[in-house]
């Protein structure tokens, strides 16, 4: 694995600049039964495809990002700051 | 140039390389087989194959044909005993029907059986080991490129002096030691063009990496480059380039055809001559005969009989019955009658070198018409010139022998019947063949045998090369050593503010992540770990002792929502917290498991200080920016970390210590335990936390690092008429081990919550929201497996981590910490126990050295367990 990632403030970054913050998911409400807090904390969609996930620029401006990935070959689609595309 | 070979003096010319200086010294056999042990001579003289593999300077299986010669070198051969020319082990030809292809499978059917023979195998079979006497430096180094061009020739001049023109940053990556490719030693190639050479050897833009080869091509156009001998001392670099644009221009290389015997001592590629001839000045042999097609044919000819060869026949490939001799070559039986040679050179398919693009998701299609897999390209960032994209003209293909042995493969010795054994057996896919029979999957991978393989798999399945298919190039290739790979030795390291006070106190190295900690302190005596903890311990309870926590990492929180951040990632409530007080922290996941703790004092209404273990700074500090996110919260977290230096000061006689050098009133009136307060020492604006990691009265002082140092050697000299010590991480263990505090990561695991560690009393599920709250409410519900508790051991014997703890016969869990503890005189520790064992003064049993301890729980901490000194 030695892809590019774009990242909205610092440009192409080899990937290894970045932590890898998982699939975006929409947390539980507090309230939530234990079953879906379970499944929200244990399991993974794991899409053979495109997927939207997080990203910590760690050797660079050390902010959150979002990143819209494709599992399979590595191309990353577009990536953006969390908030900018209205989610 | 002299060097050494076989523990003999040796003489090389300027520019040799070590098989060129060899061959011209008479030396004709260079290696011994994989498997039969048969003499193996010069074939390629590119680097290609594995018939020049050495040990040089304690390095093995170096390509002696490409390695210059350095002055003093040590070169020994492999695999070979006693010596190259009388090798015992070359006895196991005449056993090669023991040994059928698939042999390991098919004899060693029980791992006890193997576990008897690889010994023998190992030693016997295969490659070179390395020595003490290896290299031990190597070293990374990374390029960002425009355009990279692999392969000097022509094609790769060309294609890198059009991009230089265009003012890209250009690389070449050549693994010769000058540009040209074949143009150096192929007369009828061409002239070398010197001007466009020195043109960019000159231009500011483009670096030439010669004497480097690319082993890689991978994703996100990142290229593996190795560079041998990149400055002194060094003996290999491997550089990381990242380029917009790669040009493959790894031109074409030859290979051997098949028939009996094709394996000879004296058997050598057209091209492998030529350049042995033109690079170094070397003549092959003195009778030649040439196998091969018209033209090629000629071209060889013409260059032997220039150098005073005599030519005695020239022989298309189908009209060879067998090479005759025993070890050396002696002859050629052909149709049309057998001669006496000294010298076979073949001019074999050539076949271009492509796989680098394969490796970047190109495909390698069969071209009818030109006679060779040519390759495809994988996307618009990679680029294939030259002979690598088949524009050579390719020698007559190989014809293939009917049922003669001749070697298909030369690194693991894999002869055309083997494959053919193995098509019958059922393996008839090239995937399939090859990793049955180990054919392409040595040294060479696949440069020398894929195509003959390929060739074979073709014609006994029935099928054509097109749809037999090239199996799947992969990098490595060729292969890079373990040492390049791993790179430097050296770690970065973190060095406290106080770091060369606590080296010039005597103090005892631990890494700890980045950062190095003092251990403990030899101070003015030869005393060895125990005395000197022991020593420390004793002025941490008694009177007074100091230790540096630097490496705590520190967060300094503001803003008006801060409190309510920090109610949200950790377990317990911080927004009601008052300004100049000091709370526990610890940080659960949404699963519940604990994954940090420290401490949060808030300093000012919107200001909070909050304290990480060492390891798990950055790990905090993105979640609590991560939680923040998609909130309207007004907070800003800055990383203060190097900013600050820190250190603990504790025992009963710290504050009159510390009274001597601050304003700051210190009465546990006017600062009580687990207050904080901002105050000037000895001039110097510090944080002062008043926490009792260790168990005493003590004071933890945050201070600017660039003071920290000096603040330190202050309250040393403070310190000295109540017999201050500096103390370090192992006396800190015990001393908060005897308290019963958890270390996060060494007593908690991935699966603790704070329920089962015993620290319920951190989690406020009256909060609206916090991250765990949903699965901790359930685990305050249900019963859970096990606590951690405290035992106290029948014995001075300290069990190790993770010792197992037994109870009525059945185990009933393990040991987390244990040290000898002066207050109890006896071993004490923390374990994990069934919940149903978890009370006061039950009797269990540990696991020390082999036999059972008795040890009696303790649920209460070891020393002080009311917690009266510490706010004393």
């Amino acid at each position: 694995m030695s892809f590019l990632l774009p990242c909205p403030n610092c440009g192409n970054r080899s990937v290894y600049e970045f932590r890898f913050g998982g699939e975006v998911k929409q947390a539980p409400a507090p309230d939530a039964t234990e079953p879906v807090w379970m499944d929200y904390r244990f399991n993974l969609v794991n899409v053979a495809g495109v997927q939207t996930e997080w990203w910590f620029h760690r050797s660079g401006c050390r902010q959150w990002l979002k990143a819209v990935r494709n599992t399979v070959s590595n191309e990353v689609l577009e990536s953006f700051l969390p908030g900018e595309k209205g989610e | 140039m002299k060097f050494h070979f076989q523990g003999g003096p040796a003489e090389a010319k300027v520019g040799d390389t070590i098989a060129a200086a060899l061959y011209r010294n008479g030396q004709r056999i260079f290696t011994r087989s994989f498997k039969y042990h048969r003499p193996r001579g010069l074939l390629c003289v590119s680097g290609k194959c594995p018939n020049c593999l050495m040990n040089v300077d304690g390095v093995p299986n170096v390509r002696s044909c490409v390695t210059p010669v350095q002055q003093g070198m040590t070169v020994k051969a492999q695999n070979a005993f006693p010596s190259l020319e009388t090798d015992f082990l070359s006895i196991t030809q005449r056993f090669d029907w023991l040994m059928p292809v698939g042999w390991y499978y098919k004899t060693f059917t029980h791992p006890a059986m193997w576990r008897a023979a690889a010994p023998t195998i190992r030693k016997a079979a295969g490659l070179g080991e390395v020595l003490p006497t290896a290299p031990a430096e190597y070293e990374h180094a990374w390029m960002h490129v425009d355009t990279a061009v692999i392969g000097g020739g022509w094609a790769g001049i060309e294609a890198a002096s059009t991009a230089a023109e265009r003012g890209e940053r250009v690389a070449i990556i050549d693994d010769q030691v000058s540009l040209g490719g074949q143009l150096r030693y192929r007369k009828r190639a061409g002239e070398i063009p010197l001007e466009i050479i020195s043109r960019l050897r000159n231009a500011a833009n483009v670096r030439i990496l010669e004497e480097s080869y690319c082993f890689g091509l991978y994703e996100g156009n990142l290229l593996g480059v190795l560079q041998r001998n990149p400055h002194q001392g060094t003996a290999e670099r491997l550089v990381h380039v990242r380029a917009r644009h790669t040009v493959v221009a790894t031109g074409a290389y030859e290979t051997p055809l098949l028939f009996p015997n094709n394996d000879l001592v004296g058997i050598m590629l057209s091209t492998g001559v030529q350049r042995l001839l033109r690079l170094y000045g070397v003549v092959a042999g003195k009778r030649a005969v040439i196998v091969g097609a018209a033209e090629a044919a000629e071209e060889v000819g013409a260059d032997l009989r220039g150098a005073g060869v005599e030519i005695v026949t020239v022989a298309s490939p189908t009209q060879i019955v067998a090479a005759t001799g025993s070890g050396h070559v002696q002859g050629i039986q052909t149709h049309t009658g057998n001669f006496s040679c000294d010298l076979i050179v073949v001019c074999g398919p050539r076949v271009p070198d492509a796989g680098l693009v394969a490796q970047a998701g190109g495909k390698l299609e069969w071209s009818d018409k030109d006679g060779a897999f040519l390759p495809t390209l994988p996307s618009a960032v990679v680029s294939v010139v030259g002979d690598a994209a088949g524009e050579m003209r390719p020698n007559a293909t190989s014809p293939l022998p009917s049922s003669k042995r001749a070697f298909v493969c030369l690194c693991s010795d894999v002869s055309s019947t083997d494959l053919c054994d193995g098509i019958a057996e059922g393996f008839d896919q090239i995937e399939t063949l090859k990793r049955y029979t180990t054919a392409t999957m040595g040294p060479c991978q696949g440069r020398m045998c894929q195509l003959s393989a390929i060739g074979v798999c073709s014609r006994e399945t029935g099928r054509s090369i097109g749809e037999t298919g090239v199996t799947t190039s992969r990098p490595p290739n060729p292969s890079v050593t373990l040492g390049a790979l791993a790179g430097p030795r050296h770690h970065p390291i973190r060095r406290t503010p106080m770091h060369y006070a606590h080296e010039s106190q005597g103090a005892s190295w631990m890494d700890m992540g980045d950062w190095r900690r003092p251990r403990y302190y030899r101070k003015e005596t030869a005393a060895g770990e125990k005395e000197s903890v022991s020593l420390e311990y004793k002025s941490v309870r008694e009177r007074v002792g100091i230790i540096d926590v630097s490496t705590l990492g520190k967060l300094d929180v503001r803003g008006r929502d801060a409190g309510k951040l920090l109610d949200m990632v950790y377990t317990h409530r911080f927004s009601d917290l008052r300004p100049g007080r000091v709370r526990y922290a610890l940080m659960c996941d949404e699963g519940g498991v604990i994954l940090d703790d420290g401490t949060i004092s808030r300093l000012e209404d919107d200001r909070y200080f909050v304290t990480t273990t060492s390891g798990n700074l950055d790990f905090v500090h993105q979640s609590l920016e991560w939680y923040l996110l998609g909130t309207s919260w007004e907070v800003h977290i800055c990383n203060v970390t190097a900013g600050y230096g820190a250190m603990n000061l504790a025992g009963p006689k710290s504050r009159d210590v510390l009274r001597q050098l601050t304003d700051c009133d210190l009465t546990s009136e006017a600062f009580p335990y687990m207050a904080c307060r901002k105050a000037k020492v000895c001039g110097i604006p510090a944080i002062l936390l008043r926490i009792g990691f260790v168990g005493e009265t003590g004071w933890e002082i945050h201070c600017p690092a660039e003071s920290a140092e000096g603040l330190w050697q202050a309250l040393l000299a403070a310190g000295a008429e109540f017999g201050i010590r500096p103390f370090g991480v192992e006396a800190q263990r015990l001393l908060r081990l005897e308290k019963h505090h958890v270390i996060v990561g060494v007593d908690t695991d991935a699966l603790t919550n704070p329920y089962e560690a015993g620290l319920a009393w951190t989690v406020k599920l009256d909060k609206k929201d916090f991250v765990g709250k949903a699965l901790l409410s359930r685990a305050a519900q249900n019963q859970f497996r096990e606590r951690l508790v405290g035992f106290v051991l029948n014995g001075i014997e300290l069990p190790q981590d993770g010792a197992a703890v037994v109870a009525d016969g059945q185990p009933a869990g393990r040991v987390t910490s244990s040290r000898f503890s002066p207050i109890q005189k006896t071993a004490i520790g923390l374990a994990w126990v069934k919940v149903s064992k978890a009370r006061e003064g039950e009797s269990i049993q540990v696991r020390v050295d082999g036999k059972l301890a008795s040890a009696r729980i303790t649920m209460r901490p070891f020393y002080d367990p009311e917690g009266v000194r510490l706010r004393q």
